[in-house]
């Protein structure tokens, strides 16, 4: 443990961690409303070219932060739209979605692809704690957006369980028609939890590039992290914390490999990077079967639209 | 007032054409907003497109090249889209036909004659996309573990994988002689489609169109497609009929990936000619899923849809080379995407029409814009396998 490579390792597998949680706790905000949004990948594009552009016309880190979080959110309206009122199915929306949010975001990036980022979230270390061995530069050592979403993750959890909205929610996610006779307003709840997804994801995608690597490239920027988030969901049978306790498991898959390139081991990089993807597939499995479905939390009204009936 | 959307009393033949053609324009609109903003002439960069693509023989002739493997990855999408089995893994399924494809072609190639060669790599192809499927298919008919994501991480897997052939090892695909730049091994000769004269379309458009017609045969005429349709639409229905939806699941999910796979095998014996990753990545699986969407799940809709985006995919690369103004090749995907959007949303407005109500009198109030349809009536892809049955 004292091995100092291993402890970057783990401080990276953190920060790496951050931007599928995020992603991840609002795919679960929109779920927990009984709404599957596959366009993470897209809304987090948008994100994340939108906030490298204000990045780089305003040089305030906050307000690419909170636009390339709108961007998303904005982006997550039209899945509402499509899927709450007018009814289409929410897995061909979905992907739609990823479809149009690519096409922009990489048609918009074109012209700043290969550019710098000026500004971007340094580590904020907490004097003394972070000259501890390990957990100084693991906890005590990063950017402020990943303590952030660790408070999220604390308050999405409180939201749910302890609140009355959040138990609103999770009724509308359960059974709208039952909500829906308790006098709680089904599509309003619906819309307001997928955009608040997508103003997530949107974020996500923003501290990629302003958190990360701060360049924009088309296929590097995201690579399929917003798939990862969504498998995550379910790993974590829609708990916040377990999302976030998930996302850092996954963000350290894919930093090992650097690690292992970095101790000599000698494994081909091409293997190394089906990893996550395996062991998103081997935890769906265990996790994710009709059977354990139930038990382990899934919306019951997961993927279905809800049509009021009218005579 | 409030807007309610209410059933059409009466459906006419037009609502069905009018809504997707409206999505279309409506799409175009909306790229046109992004191309001003971008500092491009929509109406320069939309005659263009349409000149590149659907005008001259080369440009028609490139459209359907293009559109060749569109079809054969749109059939795999809607085969099992219309059960309500959501492979969206067809780009997956597609290298990992390519891989199978391209092993065939090297390996049987050299020693059979050209159409059985041919035959072979097609064959081969199919069963790497099926394979490939196979995990998949086994988990949600047994487990019911969610397909969408299998299906989706498999198709990382399988980049990866093909990658790794070509880039990462030495193995039987890569070209020994190519060591600087890392290249696939050109397959026989005589594993090669048929090409028609200089034109780059060749025997493979006829090949999907054979494919489109027999799922549409499939699905029509015999009784494994009679019940991919019945627990499509009603997995009640089946469980009653004593339908094992096991079985037809597991057969609805593993056609899908053989049509995936056979999607690589064209691209491979038609235009690739080698296991060759940069040439393979085009997206040709994903797009597949639009084109069905689009088609709403019909093979023959299938063929024309394709076309079209085809064409647009040709005048994406054309447009990238437009004298003055070099509009990105990704303006196409964006296209894709809007048309795709609108597409869907304008889907419920063929049975369904907007009225406005006085408000309070609906049993609706609350909501803005409130839904409401018939209790029961299906909605989704289910829904729409009657219109295209």
């Amino acid at each position: 443990m004292n091995d100092a490579a291993f402890v970057a390792l783990l401080a990276a597998s953190v920060v790496a961690g951050v931007p599928i949680a995020l992603a991840a706790l609002g795919e679960l905000l929109a779920e927990r409303s009984g709404v599957l949004n596959l366009g993470v990948e897209g809304m987090m594009l948008i994100g994340a070219v939108v906030a490298f552009q204000v990045g780089n016309s305003s040089g305030s880190l906050w307000l690419s932060l909170v636009v390339g979080a709108l961007a998303g959110g904005a982006l997550a309206l039209v899945h509402a739209v499509l899927t709450v009122t007018l009814r289409a199915s929410q897995i061909v929306s979905g992907l739609s979605l990823t479809i149009f949010g690519t096409g922009l975001a990489t048609f918009v990036g074109k012209s700043i692809e290969g550019l710098p980022l000026a500004t971007d979230f340094r580590p904020v270390a907490w004097e003394p704690l972070a000259d501890l061995p390990v957990a100084g530069p693991v906890v005590f050592d990063q950017d402020p957006i990943v303590y952030l979403t660790v408070v999220l993750s604390v308050a999405i959890t409180w939201y749910l369980r302890r609140t009355r909205a959040g138990l609103s929610l999770r009724s509308v996610g359960e059974s709208p028609a039952t909500a829906d006779s308790m006098g709680i307003a089904v599509a309003r709840l619906r819309y307001l939890h997928v955009v608040a997804g997508g103003v997530l994801a949107g974020a996500a995608g923003a501290y990629l590039v302003l958190g990360q690597v701060p360049a924009w490239s088309q296929d590097g920027t995201t690579s399929g992290l917003g798939w990862i988030a969504l498998a995550l969901v379910v790993f974590a049978s829609w708990e916040p914390m377990r999302v976030l306790l998930g996302a850092f498991l996954f963000g350290f898959s894919r930093q090992l490999n650097f690690y292992l390139q970095a101790k000599g081991v000698d494994v081909p990089a091409e293997l190394l990077s089906m990893l996550p993807y395996l062991l998103t597939i081997v935890v769906l499995v265990v996790w994710g079967s009709r059977d354990l479905r139930r038990r382990v939390g899934a919306p019951a009204a997961l993927g279905l639209p809800y049509v009021r009936d009218e005579r | 007032m409030r807007l309610r959307l209410e059933r059409r009393l009466e459906q006419r033949w037009w609502h069905a054409v009018a809504a997707p053609v409206g999505a279309v324009v409506a799409a175009l609109a909306v790229g046109a907003v992004f191309l001003a903003i971008e500092g491009f002439s929509p109406l320069t960069v939309y005659r263009e497109l349409f000149k590149a693509s659907f005008t001259s023989a080369f440009g028609i002739t490139d459209s359907l090249a293009i559109a060749t493997p569109l079809v054969v990855t749109g059939l795999a999408a809607a085969v099992a889209f219309r059960m309500n089995l959501f492979n969206i893994g067809a780009e997956g399924q597609l290298y990992a036909g390519a891989i199978g494809g391209a092993w065939a072609g090297l390996a049987l190639g050299p020693h059979l004659p050209a159409p059985l060669a041919v035959a072979a790599v097609l064959a081969a192809s199919a069963v790497g996309g099926l394979v490939w499927a196979l995990p998949m298919a086994v988990f949600k008919a047994w487990f019911g573990t969610s397909e969408i994501i299998t299906s989706l991480m498999l198709t990382f897997v399988a980049q990866y994988l093909m990658r790794y052939l070509i880039f990462g090892s030495r193995s039987y695909w890569r070209d020994p002689e190519s060591t600087n730049f890392p290249q696939g091994r050109k397959i026989a000769e005589a594993a090669e489609l048929p090409q028609f004269g200089t034109y780059r379309i060749g025997w493979g458009l006829v090949v999907v169109v054979a494919v489109a017609v027999a799922v549409w045969a499939l699905i029509r005429f015999t009784s494994v497609g009679f019940d991919m349709n019945v627990v499509g639409t009603s997995p009640e229905a089946a469980r009653y009929a004593g339908i094992s939806t096991v079985r037809v699941v597991l057969m609805g999910l593993l056609l899908s990936g053989a049509l995936g796979g056979l999607a690589g095998g064209i691209e491979v014996a038609g235009r690739a000619h080698a296991l060759d990753p940069n040439g393979l990545e085009l997206g040709l699986g994903f797009t597949g899923i639009v084109v069905a969407a689009l088609a709403r799940y019909n093979p023959f809709a299938i063929l024309l849809v394709a076309t079209f985006l085809g064409g647009l995919r040709n005048a994406g690369v054309a447009l990238q080379t437009l004298p003055g103004a070099r509009v990105p090749v990704e303006v196409s995907l964006m296209l894709q995407g809007a048309i795709l959007l609108f597409a869907i949303g304008a889907e419920i407005f063929v049975r369904h029409w907007l009225r406005l109500v006085r408000s309070g009198l609906g049993p609706a109030a609350g909501a803005g814009l409130s839904t409401a349809a018939d209790p029961g009536e299906p909605v989704g892809p289910a829904g729409r396998a009657e219109v295209t049955a």
